[in-house]
C-alpha cells in the first residue's frame, strides 16, 4: 500500500499510456481462416435462413426432392379420405348411394364408362332432373350441387380415380391434367346439367 | 471519459444489431404464419385447438408442465423406402428376383430413385417411402421434427427446455386414451411404472359414491390402486382441460417443410 502511493506520487513514473501499434499479420490471417471455415458451415448448414428448411435439409433444393411422390397408392388414399368427407354423406361410403339422396356408383355404367369427360362434368356443375343409369331410369328429388368444383384438380381426379377403382369398379384413372382439360372446356359456368344435357357431351 | 459518444454509439449499434437478428428477423419471417396445406390432402394444418383445449393450455402452463416436458421433437436424418406395389404381368418372377436383389430400405432419395427406376424397367411398379429418422422419431414422440406451424394457435408457446419427462409433441397420437391420461396424473405410477412425475392429486376430488354408482366422469383404476370402497375418484375442470389440452397435441401430419409419407391416415381434427 504505501509502495504504491510512493510510486505513484514519484514524478520520475508518469501514469502509462496506450501506445498505437500495428495489427499483427498473425491475427489477420487467423480472422480470414476462421471467416472462411464460418462461410462452408453457413453453406451446407444455413439453408439460406429459409422458413421452410428446418434440420436435417440442408437447403431447399434437398427439401423439394424428399416431398413424397404421389404413387398409384397415395392417390387412391387421398382419393378415399376426400370421397368420405365429401361424397360419401349422400353416395355412401361404401358407393351404395342411399334411397332417395344419391345413386349407388358401385357398377353405375356412369362410373365405369370409358372416358372420364361426362363423369367429371357431375361434380363440377352439379345434375338435377331424372337420370338413366345401367338402363334404369330413377330420380332424386334434391339433385346433386356442385360438389367438386372447390376442390383442386389434383383431389378431384383422386375422388374420380378411387371411385372408378373401388367396390368392383375397374375403369381407368383420372389425372389432375384430365380435369385440368375438362375445367377449361366448360368455357361458362352453367348452372346444374340435365340428363340430356350430360349424355349430349363427348364421353 | 473522452469518448463518450463513441462508445455510447458503439453499445447502441451492438444492441440494435442483435435487436433485428432475433426480434425484427424472425417477426418479418415468421410473424405472418398461417395455416398451410397437409400434403396429398385438402386439410390444412393446424386447426384452432377447441375452446377447452385452448383452456388447458393455461392449466398446462400453471402447473409448470413444460419445467420436465419438452414440445419439440428433433430429426436427425431422413430416409427412404422402396416398397414394391405390384410385380406387373410381363414378369413377376424376374421382378421379384430383382427386388431380393436391391438394398430397398435407409436409402436417400437418389439411391430411391435408382432403385425404383430398376424396378419400373423389370415391369414392376414401386412406391418410395418417406420417413423421419432420429432417436426422438425412434423412441415414438413424434412421426417428423416440430416446425413453427405446430405452435400457431399457442399462447405462450411450451416449448420447453429440459426432458425429465418425455417430448409430448404428439401425445395426443401416441396416448389417446383420456382415461389413461387422467390416471397418469392422478397417479402417474399407475400407469408408468417408476415414473418420476409428482401425482396431480388437486385436479382430482375423491367422493362418496352416490347410492353406491360412479359417476360417468369417475376414473378406472387398475388393481391396486383404487380408492377406498365406496369413493370413486373425479376430474375437477381444469383436470378435464388439462387432459383436452393433452389430446389436442397432434403434430402428426406431413407438411411442405416437414415432409413423410403417411401410411395409415391420421386425423388432422383436434381429439374430443
Amino acid at each position: 500500500m504505501s509502495d504504491e502511493t510512493k510510486s505513484c506520487s514519484t514524478p520520475s513514473n508518469p501514469e502509462p499510456a496506450a501506445e498505437r501499434s500495428h495489427l499483427p499479420m498473425w491475427i489477420v490471417l487467423v480472422m480470414l481462416t476462421l471467416l472462411y471455415l464460418g462461410g462452408i458451415y453457413f453453406d451446407h448448414h444455413s439453408g439460406w435462413f429459409d422458413k421452410q428448411v428446418y434440420s436435417p435439409y440442408a437447403n431447399a433444393a434437398m427439401l423439394e426432392s424428399y416431398q413424397p411422390q404421389s404413387g398409384a397408392g397415395a392417390i387412391l388414399m387421398q382419393g378415399k379420405k376426400t370421397y368420405e368427407a365429401i361424397c360419401g354423406t349422400c353416395h355412401g361410403a361404401d358407393g351404395l348411394g342411399k334411397f332417395n339422396q344419391a345413386p349407388a356408383l358401385a357398377g353405375s355404367d356412369w362410373v365405369t364408362a370409358k372416358g372420364h369427360n361426362r363423369l367429371a362434368h357431375v361434380p363440377l356443375l352439379g345434375l338435377n332432373g331424372p337420370i338413366t343409369i345401367n338402363g334404369q331410369q330413377m330420380s332424386f328429388p334434391t339433385g346433386m350441387a356442385a360438389m367438386g368444383a372447390v376442390l383442386s384438380d389434383a383431389d378431384l381426379a383422386a375422388v374420380l380415380t378411387y371411385i372408378r377403382s373401388s367396390w368392383g369398379n375397374k375403369a381407368a384413372e383420372v389425372t389432375a391434367d384430365d380435369i385440368k382439360a375438362v375445367r377449361a372446356s366448360m368455357k361458362t359456368k352453367l348452372p346444374p346439367l340435365t340428363y340430356e344435357q350430360v349424355m349430349a357431351l363427348p364421353e | 471519459m473522452k469518448n463518450g459518444f463513441v462508445i455510447f454509439l458503439a453499445a447502441f449499434g451492438v444492441v440494435l444489431t442483435s435487436w433485428c437478428a432475433f426480434v425484427l428477423g424472425p417477426q418479418l419471417q415468421l410473424g405472418g404464419a398461417k395455416q398451410v396445406p397437409v400434403l396429398n390432402s385438402s386439410d390444412v394444418y393446424p386447426l384452432n385447438r377447441p375452446g377447452e383445449a385452448a383452456q388447458g393450455l393455461q392449466i398446462y402452463r400453471a402447473n409448470g408442465c413444460a419445467a420436465c416436458h419438452t414440445e419439440q421433437v428433433q430429426q436427425d436424418g431422413v430416409a427412404c423406402e422402396v416398397v414394391l406395389t405390384s410385380a406387373g404381368k410381363r414378369n413377376p418372377a424376374g421382378v421379384s428376383n430383382l427386388v431380393s436383389t436391391l438394398k430397398l430400405t435407409g436409402l436417400t432419395e437418389l439411391e430411391a430413385e435408382a432403385a425404383s427406376d430398376k424396378i419400373t424397367a423389370a415391369g414392376g411398379k414401386a412406391e418410395t417411402h418417406i420417413s423421419a429418422t432420429g432417436v426422438d422419431i425412434s423412441r415414438g414422440w413424434g412421426l417428423r421434427h416440430s416446425v413453427a406451424e405446430d405452435f400457431l394457435y399457442d399462447y405462450p408457446v411450451q416449448l420447453g427446455s429440459v426432458r425429465v419427462g418425455p417430448d409430448l409433441a404428439d401425445v395426443g397420437r401416441r396416448l389417446p386414451d383420456a382415461n389413461w391420461q387422467m390416471l397418469h396424473l392422478y397417479a402417474p405410477r399407475s400407469t408408468v411404472t417408476g415414473s418420476a412425475m409428482p401425482p396431480f392429486r388437486y385436479l382430482f376430488e375423491t367422493k362418496k359414491k352416490v347410492n353406491g354408482e360412479s359417476s360417468p366422469d369417475a376414473l378406472n383404476f387398475p388393481k391396486g390402486f383404487e380408492p377406498a370402497a365406496g369413493y370413486e375418484v373425479v376430474p375437477t375442470s381444469d383436470a378435464k382441460k388439462l387432459v383436452a389440452y393433452l389430446l389436442s397435441l397432434h403434430a402428426d401430419v406431413p407438411l411442405y417443410d416437414a415432409p413423410f409419407t403417411q401410411l395409415s391416415a391420421s386425423t388432422n381434427a383436434p381429439a374430443k
